[in-house]
């Protein structure tokens, strides 16, 4: 394996990583909410895409707003339910409830979409591109490319825009934000109406790279939680770093020592790094 | 979302009923904490409600918002204006003009005090009612001035206090109620807090100020209302109130 080809591959599983974990940033980092339900969302993105690509035969564009819909009504229901434990900043319950989603999700998908594999095709991910003996897909270039550019356009919103103060405040303190006037209802069904959108499209890009299963939601949630507390919670350019940075770390270790514990070397970085920076890497050390 | 108004909003000359609780109750998990028959505060009073720890007071002024941390029943109804509001959620009823600052955590601690007030603010829902200025508040707290550039969370309790209330002033309050704005504060400072307090309501704010330093609210208040377990036992103008034998009791309970 050359050098030049792992880093490549590195980059696009590490902006793969940051865009699959682009709702939690939000909703962890900025409305300190969690969704474990989230690697079941990815799924069924993927699942709804390669549904309607396969089973309809409408193009990939039509495709990824579909399932960007579907996940948008996926986490607004998850919120309609618990908004109560949100409201109350239970975030225990509201764990656990977002877990139990997320396997009534698996089962349903396992009933709808069958236990078999399948592989999601699209026209950017089977268009090859050779430069030297380096191999990379349009659709790798994609990932890059929607990242960035999503990644840009989320840390404009939260810092410099109003929507992106007021969920700051109800972050912060929701009493205090209901009692300033704002509807925090409305800001946390949005939130959540958001990662289900967000996850959806991650899923539609990122999942054409491997055959997808009905069960393979709980590697995603795994992969977006160390992303999200490695970069520093409430960091946006944070979660974009600690993407990239596991992405590379991913496929290097993956070529240089063993694919199979990579998982495992990912959570021994995690810890490391939470031990000597308890606030993540965004953060300065012993800062806030 | 029924606003009938009633009889009382029709003419709002002064000393009307600006806001009236009407059988308002509030449980704890089947434990009343509240049970209010009647109560009313009129157009540019400054009325007092006191009490012993666990009275009810900070219940009753969430109560009024409608907040419900700790999954409370809240039942019973209040107007405001001559609206009921009871049905509508917390942040509407500010955005009618009901502002409450809260027992603690009254100030965004990760902003600054500028951007505390401005960004808290709102010209939309603020109908006829008046929205102090950033200029005007530092007028009233120059202490906020000279720290306007601190983080919330770098402020002292007193100023705290003064935040709090002047975050209200900028959501346009028709009624301000402050849950023990003298909590923790100098003397002085408490003299200066309650002073101010009453300037406001001089200015034609109609307040409700929750104390447990009888001595200082009995000075700027208008009227006084005695809770006991949740219950109102006595009511009257503060003159009639400063000899009533079960204020001194309550007052003497609070360990003051
Ligand atoms: N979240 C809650 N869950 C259960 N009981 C509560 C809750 N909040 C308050 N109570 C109870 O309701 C009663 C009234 O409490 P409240 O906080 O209104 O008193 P208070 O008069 O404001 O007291 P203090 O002067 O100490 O602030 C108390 O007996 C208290 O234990
Ligand atoms: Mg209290």
């Amino acid at each position: 394996m050359n050098f030049a080809q792992q880093l490549i591959n590195g980059l696009v599983l590490g902006h793969a990583y940051a865009l699959i974990a682009i709702g939690w940033t939000v909703l962890l980092g900025v409305a300190r909410l969690v969704n474990f339900g989230h690697g079941q969302m990815y799924m069924l993105g993927a699942f709804v895409t390669w549904f309607v690509m396969a089973k309809t035969g409408l193009p990939y564009l039509v495709a990824i707003p579909l399932s960007m819909t579907v996940g948008v009504a996926v986490g607004y229901l998850m919120q309609r339910t618990m908004l109560q434990l949100t409201i109350k900043q239970d975030l225990v319950s509201v764990m656990i409830v977002t877990l139990g989603f997320g396997h009534v999700l698996e089962g349903a998908a396992a009933l709808f979409f069958g236990s078999t594999g399948q592989i999601l095709d699209t026209p950017l991910s089977l268009s090859n591109i050779y430069i030297a003996d380096i191999w990379i897909t349009w659709q790798d270039i994609a990932i890059i490319l929607v990242t960035v550019v999503f990644f840009a356009g989320l840390k404009y919103v939260i810092e410099k825009t109003e929507l992106g103060r007021l969920i700051r405040m109800v972050a912060e303190d929701p009493k205090l934000a209901a009692l300033a006037g704002i509807d925090i209802q409305k800001i946390y069904l949005g939130v959540f109406a958001f990662e289900g959108a967000a996850v959806a499209l991650a899923a539609s890009l990122v999942a054409p790279r491997t055959p997808i299963l009905t069960s393979m939601g709980f590697n995603e949630v795994i992969i977006t939680f160390v992303v999200v507390v490695l970069g520093g919670i409430g960091s946006v350019a944070g979660s974009y770093m600690a993407g990239i940075g596991l992405g590379l770390f991913t496929a290097f270790f993956g070529a240089y020592v063993s694919a199979a514990y990579s998982t495992a070397a990912m959570f021994i970085v995690l810890i490391i790094v939470l031990v000597i920076r308890p606030g993540g890497l965004a953060t300065r050390p012993g800062g806030h | 979302m029924s606003s009938k108004p009633t009889p009382s909003s029709l003419g709002t000359k002064p000393g009307s009923p600006v806001l009236e609780v009407r059988g308002l109750t509030v449980d704890y998990a089947g434990n009343r904490a509240l049970d209010m028959n009647s109560f009313i505060l009129a157009e540019g009073e400054l009325a007092g409600v006191v009490g012993a720890n666990g009275a009810g007071k900070s219940t009753f002024v969430n109560g009024l918002l409608g907040w419900s941390r700790g999954t409370p029943r809240i039942n019973g109804k209040v107007f405001l204006n001559g609206h009921a509001i009871s049905s509508l959620s917390t942040h509407e009823r500010v955005r009618q003009g009901l502002l409450l600052v809260p027992e603690s955590d009254l100030v965004f601690a990760t902003m600054t005090v500028e951007e505390n007030l401005a960004h808290c603010t709102d010209q939309r829902h603020s109908g006829d009612r008046r929205i102090y200025s950033i200029q005007e508040i530092y007028e009233l707290f120059p202490n906020l001035a000279e720290r306007r550039r601190h983080l919330g969370g770098q402020l002292s309790g007193g100023e705290r206090q003064m935040l709090g209330i002047a975050r209200a002033l900028r959501l346009a309050p028709r009624v301000l109620l402050l849950d023990e704005p003298s909590i923790g504060l100098a003397p002085r400072l408490v003299s200066v807090v309650l002073e101010t307090v009453r300037k406001l309501v001089d200015q034609g704010l109609s307040v409700l100020l929750v104390e447990q330093n009888v001595k200082a609210a009995i000075r700027v208040v208008d009227r006084l209302v005695l809770l006991d377990r949740g219950h109102v036992v006595a009511s009257g103008t503060a003159d009639e109130m400063r000899d009533d034998p079960r204020l001194a009791e309550a007052y003497l309970g609070a360990g003051a």
